[in-house]
């Protein structure tokens, strides 16, 4: 099916040690771990996501004729978990999820349909420490996953919702204006603009959406030119989590973009992208979302964020070459009445946290050469019965071993 | 997409000519349409240029491939992306017109029948078009010579570009209706504005102060 693939093993072992290293990270910040499930009802689904997300759905009717969905993002049911069958869960509430998702758009990301997405949530904490938490352990997720240079463009909603505001405009032309940014259409906002005869300040932050980013003096910049109190507030709430940053350690990866462009009716506060180089979208993005776990029947605050695991593993790819498969450790080959003991080697090699893999036929010294060229594997053990064993190292002689100092002959040359 | 320098693409056909001589007076970098067609891609002056169908420049900009691209808003108005639209670069104007065979007596909406068959080019645009007046309109989606669609009787008109109408002249139609202008545009990947942001800002800012003088 066009946009579903394979992963062979070089890229899906990447794929899950990255998948791995950020769970565990978030775990460090005292993130459970939940699972939700690949399907959801489309009555849930609808709570949450816009028109637009729930056209790129798969969506198909179970045995009893309802619609159902397959999932194209996990915050919507980890809320829907939240408010539901964890209600009674003290908050703030810390979860953590990994898992595929699809969607019906080809191209949407590489022509992939189906991706892979890890987040988490913080449920029921308001306010600046909760998002600087947030996208302080986003920046040390991606950094556990292996990512050196990134960098975390961080706005606000509210920002934006206060020039809305503030701009004098009739209705119909604010509408368009919004659609104008969401579509990242600049050429249409500005003749928007130069269509109405009232000039102020906000229009000039709306021309200039794209250019609002930089460090904290653009909070300075801006503060002087908006003159309503929503995005006073965005921006007074923008100066304390930048401060927060810089205490958690990641000052140097921020940076201010108050002219980010997200679904502004789902996100309520703080948002943030993380960028890395040479890749041509965010690798992991998330904000606050304080209305979402209302429409579930709990009203909570609630912010988090998600990674786009198939960036990571194309980033990693490209800084440090393909990343080199983990090697086999042993090949075993067995022949007479060696199989016994090389099925003894094989469990002590595991047990001692080394690759082993036995041969599921007897053979013999050349047949068992070629077939540890086959597995790839950095040693060849060969057991012919009796107390020994020929240890081959790449590059080195044949050893004749007692079985029982197999191991130590392998961890001693460094290898595990 | 290196980091090093900023790459812009730019589509094969029409636009070529006025895309070249647009980064030639923003004093961004001189070359000639022989020269890029030659190689395709250029590297110089800390500049990339690559040359590409023009439907598949959104796609280059989108994936992070090329850093800027130039492209006509027709193609736009058929892919939209994630990319942000810059700049109006004022040049390759042409319309997107509703054309009806000279002899047809379609004109105005209320003469149009229940179903209207249009072939087209630009499916998505005039689906979007006949549905925002009510119309129920069937799509026949042509990849070329869409003006013969109508005289061999498949359809009762087409929505295609045109710039001086000549084709449409030739092929016996007129003009019914204009869906809209385009000219060509400025369109920027999302992270390159991001992660590289004064280069980007630097070559954008040059393209359109040569763009709004020829205004």
């Amino acid at each position: 099916v066009p946009g579903f693939r394979d992963l062979l093993p070089a890229e899906a072992e990447v794929l899950r040690e990255a998948q791995e290293s950020l769970l565990a990270e978030m775990r460090r910040w005292g993130y459970r771990h939940v699972i939700t499930p690949l399907v959801e009802s489309m009555d849930v689904l609808e709570l949450g996501l816009g028109r637009e997300q729930r056209r790129r759905l798969f969506k198909f009717t179970d045995g009893q004729g309802d619609v159902v969905a397959l999932v194209g993002e996990r915050t919507v049911p980890v809320a829907r978990l939240a408010a539901g069958k964890l209600r009674t869960a003290p908050l703030p509430l810390r979860l953590c999820y990994a898992g595929p998702v699809v969607s019906t758009d080809e191209g949407r990301f590489q022509q992939r349909r189906e991706t892979y997405q890890v987040g988490a949530e913080l449920i029921g904490a308001p306010g600046v420490v909760a998002d600087a938490e947030v996208i302080a352990m986003a920046a040390r997720s991606i950094e556990a996953a292996g990512i050196r240079r990134y960098q975390i463009d961080v706005g606000h909603a509210e920002f934006f919702h206060g020039i809305m505001d503030a701009v004098k405009l009739p209705d119909d032309i604010k509408a368009a204006v919004r659609a104008a940014l969401a579509a990242r259409d600049f050429v249409g906002l500005e003749s928007l603009l130069e269509s109405t005869s009232l000039r102020s300040a906000e229009h000039e932050l709306l021309l200039r959406f794209p250019a609002l980013r930089g460090g904290p003096e653009i909070l300075k910049a801006a503060g002087g030119l908006v003159r309503n109190r929503r995005s006073e507030k965005a921006l007074a709430e923008l100066s304390e989590v930048r401060a927060l940053l810089v205490a958690h350690g990641i000052g140097e990866v921020v940076n201010l973009d108050l002219g980010a462009i997200r679904d502004f009716d789902y996100y309520t506060g703080i948002i943030f992208e993380a960028f890395g180089p040479d890749l041509g979208r965010p690798v992991a993005q998330g904000g606050r979302y304080d209305g979402l776990l209302a429409r579930f029947g709990r009203p909570a605050p609630a912010t988090g964020f998600m990674v786009q695991l198939d960036l990571v593993t194309e980033m990693l790819s490209r800084t440090s070459g393909p990343p080199a498969p983990p090697r086999v450790d042993a090949a075993i080959a067995w022949s007479g009445s060696g199989l016994k003991a090389a099925l003894r080697v094989g469990s002590t090699l595991r047990l001692l946290g080394m690759r082993a893999v036995v041969d599921t036929e007897a053979r013999e010294s050349a047949e068992a050469r070629a077939w540890w060229t086959a597995v790839g594997a950095i040693n060849l053990i060969h057991c012919r019965g009796g107390a020994a064993v020929s240890l081959t190292t790449e590059g080195k002689r044949t050893k004749r071993l007692a079985v029982a100092e197999v191991a130590q002959a392998l961890a001693g040359s460094g290898v595990g | 997409m290196s980091s090093a320098r900023i790459s812009i693409a730019i589509p094969t056909g029409v636009l070529t000519n006025g895309a070249l001589d647009l980064l030639a007076r923003s004093g961004l970098i001189t070359l000639s349409p022989e020269e890029l067609g030659r190689q395709l891609l250029v590297d110089r002056a800390g500049l990339r240029v690559v040359l590409v169908r023009p439907t598949d420049v959104p796609a280059y900009v989108d994936h992070g491939a090329a850093d800027l691209g130039i492209v006509g808003k027709d193609i736009l108005w058929e892919t939209p992306g994630a990319h942000y639209e810059l700049a109006d670069l004022r040049f390759g104007s042409c319309k997107l017109v509703l054309a009806v065979p000279n002899t047809s007596k379609l004109d105005g909406p209320d003469t149009w029948p229940p179903m209207f068959r249009v072939a087209t080019k630009y499916p998505r645009t005039t689906g979007a078009w006949f549905e925002s007046r009510g119309q129920s309109v069937e799509v026949v989606r042509l990849h070329g010579s869409v003006e013969l669609a109508p005289q061999v009787g498949l359809v009762d008109g087409i929505v295609d570009l045109t710039a001086t109408g000549r084709t449409l002249r030739e092929n016996r139609l007129r003009v019914a209706a204009v869906l809209g202008t385009s000219t060509a545009r400025l369109i920027a990947n999302q992270a390159s504005l991001k992660t590289r942001t004064q280069a980007v800002q630097s070559v954008v800012s040059k393209l359109r102060e040569v763009a709004a003088s020829a205004r």
